[in-house]
């Protein structure tokens, strides 16, 4: 019975049935079957036990849950940090350009200032920034402090030949970024910070606390508690919550928060109640009220 | 119309990419294969499809653009739409292996064999995506069990979404007794053959190529709306 059922959940037979025969006689043409209840369950996004839901629902992880999903992606399902980082930057400039279209801007060109930090946060705002270029922005980069691995090169080196200008210091003042950029993304820190701010990052984030210009944190406003949050610490318009929103959002008072990271299966959702909403169609970001 | 490029060319624009601009191997495979399954979606919108339900059939080529087309199809899956793969010879390298995994983990399946009664599969699927052989096959060096494959697929009535170039197809002068598809995607930019292409859809899938890249090749791109990854030809 459940190879008949497997069969039809397949599309291999038509529910008149009459193909049953043709289609081999009985010898299920089908490797892996998947569990009938992966698609029997429906399109619906219910999440069983909601743990700590925020303002919409949504599931807010701690960043013991957020870095239990993030190895979950890496070893059960095989993800590479290439691609997750790459569809998770992709995102980000994606929500940025729904939030502050380039005609938003009251400079122009549109200029952009992302701030990378030393991990993988900093390699989501590489991509993030070669996204931007490619939808119409000019963007620069402060980088820092940069991991020495293939992959944070590659991306640096992605960047830098697309004639992405990496700025050698950061502006002292924060009357100096607003008057040369229209936006600053926060690509510093991510769900993994813990603890004391190190240089130069302390004094970085000091001076983006001063800047008038809108502030777009990736996953966490940096120097925030992952879970706690900051009163005294940046306050940024916007938030791109990747995979799904830490509990660190629900102190986010911003005007943007969005979802981003589109890529979590559907099994890991459900085994951590994320409760996601659905994704507008085959767009990569979702607005969170 | 633009003139599409030589696989000559192809292959020094990607190893360009590679050596040059330091993508990754993976990194492009997921550009593509995203974009791959968002021209889908532009072609074949989930509620316009005939069926009942959203399927579609996945046939992966031993090589890079059967890994695309996996990407795709988890794409796909993230879309609502309910792909199954045929996959009959698996990659050995492990830059690929991953992505079946993942495709599998999230619980597409896959095929053992591809029925060879036509009318089971114009039945049980919306569309199928060509995903067999890119622009650095030789159509000359097509061998089992793609030739049964291509035959089968020559003979069905359903939508065929050919990823880059039409499997069984010259890179440069096409084959006028291959398969027709229905959709060409083309990735990063048109190959050559794309001039014998008499489908109703040419779209431009895979929205990264720098600028500079654009110029060398003279590959006068048009341009993208918005944020969109595809653009119609």
């Amino acid at each position: 019975m459940s190879g008949l059922r497997a069969l039809l959940g397949l599309g291999l037979l038509v529910s008149s049935g009459s193909r049953l025969a043709a289609a081999g006689g009985g010898r299920c043409p089908v490797q892996r079957v998947s569990p009938a209840g992966a698609w029997g369950a429906g399109r619906g996004r219910s999440g069983s036990a909601m743990q700590n839901p925020g303002r919409s629902g949504v599931t807010h992880l701690s960043q013991e849950e957020a870095q239990a999903i993030d190895q979950e992606l890496f070893t059960e399902y095989k993800f590479s940090v290439d691609q997750l980082m790459e569809l998770a930057g992709l995102s980000c400039a994606t929500a940025i350009a729904k939030a502050y279209p380039p005609s938003s801007f009251t400079k122009s060109p549109p200029t952009v200032l992302i701030v990378c930090g030393p991990g993988n946060n900093g390699g989501d705002g590489l991509v993030c920034a070669r996204h931007l270029k490619m939808f119409g922005y000019e963007p620069s980069v402060h980088y820092p402090k940069r991991p020495g691995k293939a992959l944070f090169e590659g991306l640096t080196t992605q960047c830098q030949k697309m004639d992405i200008p990496f700025l050698s210091e950061f502006p002292s003042e924060a009357v100096l970024i607003d008057e040369l950029y229209g936006l600053v993304v926060d690509a510093i820190f991510g769900f993994s910070f813990k603890g004391a701010v190190r240089e130069p990052f302390g004094s970085i984030l000091r001076t983006l606390e001063q800047v008038t210009v809108p502030i777009a944190s990736i996953d966490i406003p940096s120097g925030w508690d992952v879970e706690k949050g900051s009163p005294d610490g940046l306050q940024p318009d916007m938030l791109i919550s990747l995979t799904a929103p830490k509990k660190a959002a629900q102190h986010f008072a911003g005007r943007y928060h969005f979802l981003g990271g589109r890529f979590v299966p559907m099994a890991l959702q459900q085994k951590y109640s994320l409760n996601l909403p659905p994704y507008p169609e085959t767009d990569c970001v979702l607005q969170l009220p | 119309m633009f003139l599409g490029g030589s696989r000559v060319e192809a292959e020094a624009i990607e190893k360009e990419l590679l050596e040059d601009y330091k993508f990754g191997r993976q990194q492009l495979i997921e550009i593509w294969g995203h974009a791959s399954a968002m021209a889908v979606t532009k072609v074949f919108p989930l509620p316009s499809l005939p069926r009942k339900q959203p399927t579609v059939l996945v046939v992966c080529g031993p090589d890079q653009n059967g890994a695309i087309g996996l990407v795709c199809a988890r794409h796909l899956r993230v879309f609502e739409y309910e792909p199954t793969i045929f996959y009959p010879k698996r990659s050995l390298n492990s830059l690929y292996r991953d992505f079946t995994t993942q495709c599998e983990k999230m619980d597409i399946p896959f095929l053992s064999y591809l029925p060879t009664e036509v009318q089971l599969i114009n039945d049980a699927y919306n569309v199928v995506i060509d995903a067999i052989l890119g622009a650095d096959a030789e159509p000359g060096e097509v061998k089992e069990p793609y030739t049964s494959i291509l035959a089968t697929l020559k003979q069905i009535r359903i939508p065929i979404v050919s990823l880059d170039v039409p499997s069984g197809w010259d890179v440069e002068t096409g084959n006028s007794e291959g398969i027709s598809p229905d959709v060409l995607v083309s990735l990063a930019a048109p190959k050559q053959c794309a001039t014998r292409f008499l489908g109703r859809h040419h779209i431009l899938a895979g929205r990264f190529l720098p600028y500079d890249v654009q110029k060398k090749f003279e590959l006068n791109l048009p341009e993208y709306p918005g944020t969109e990854c595809v653009v119609s030809l």
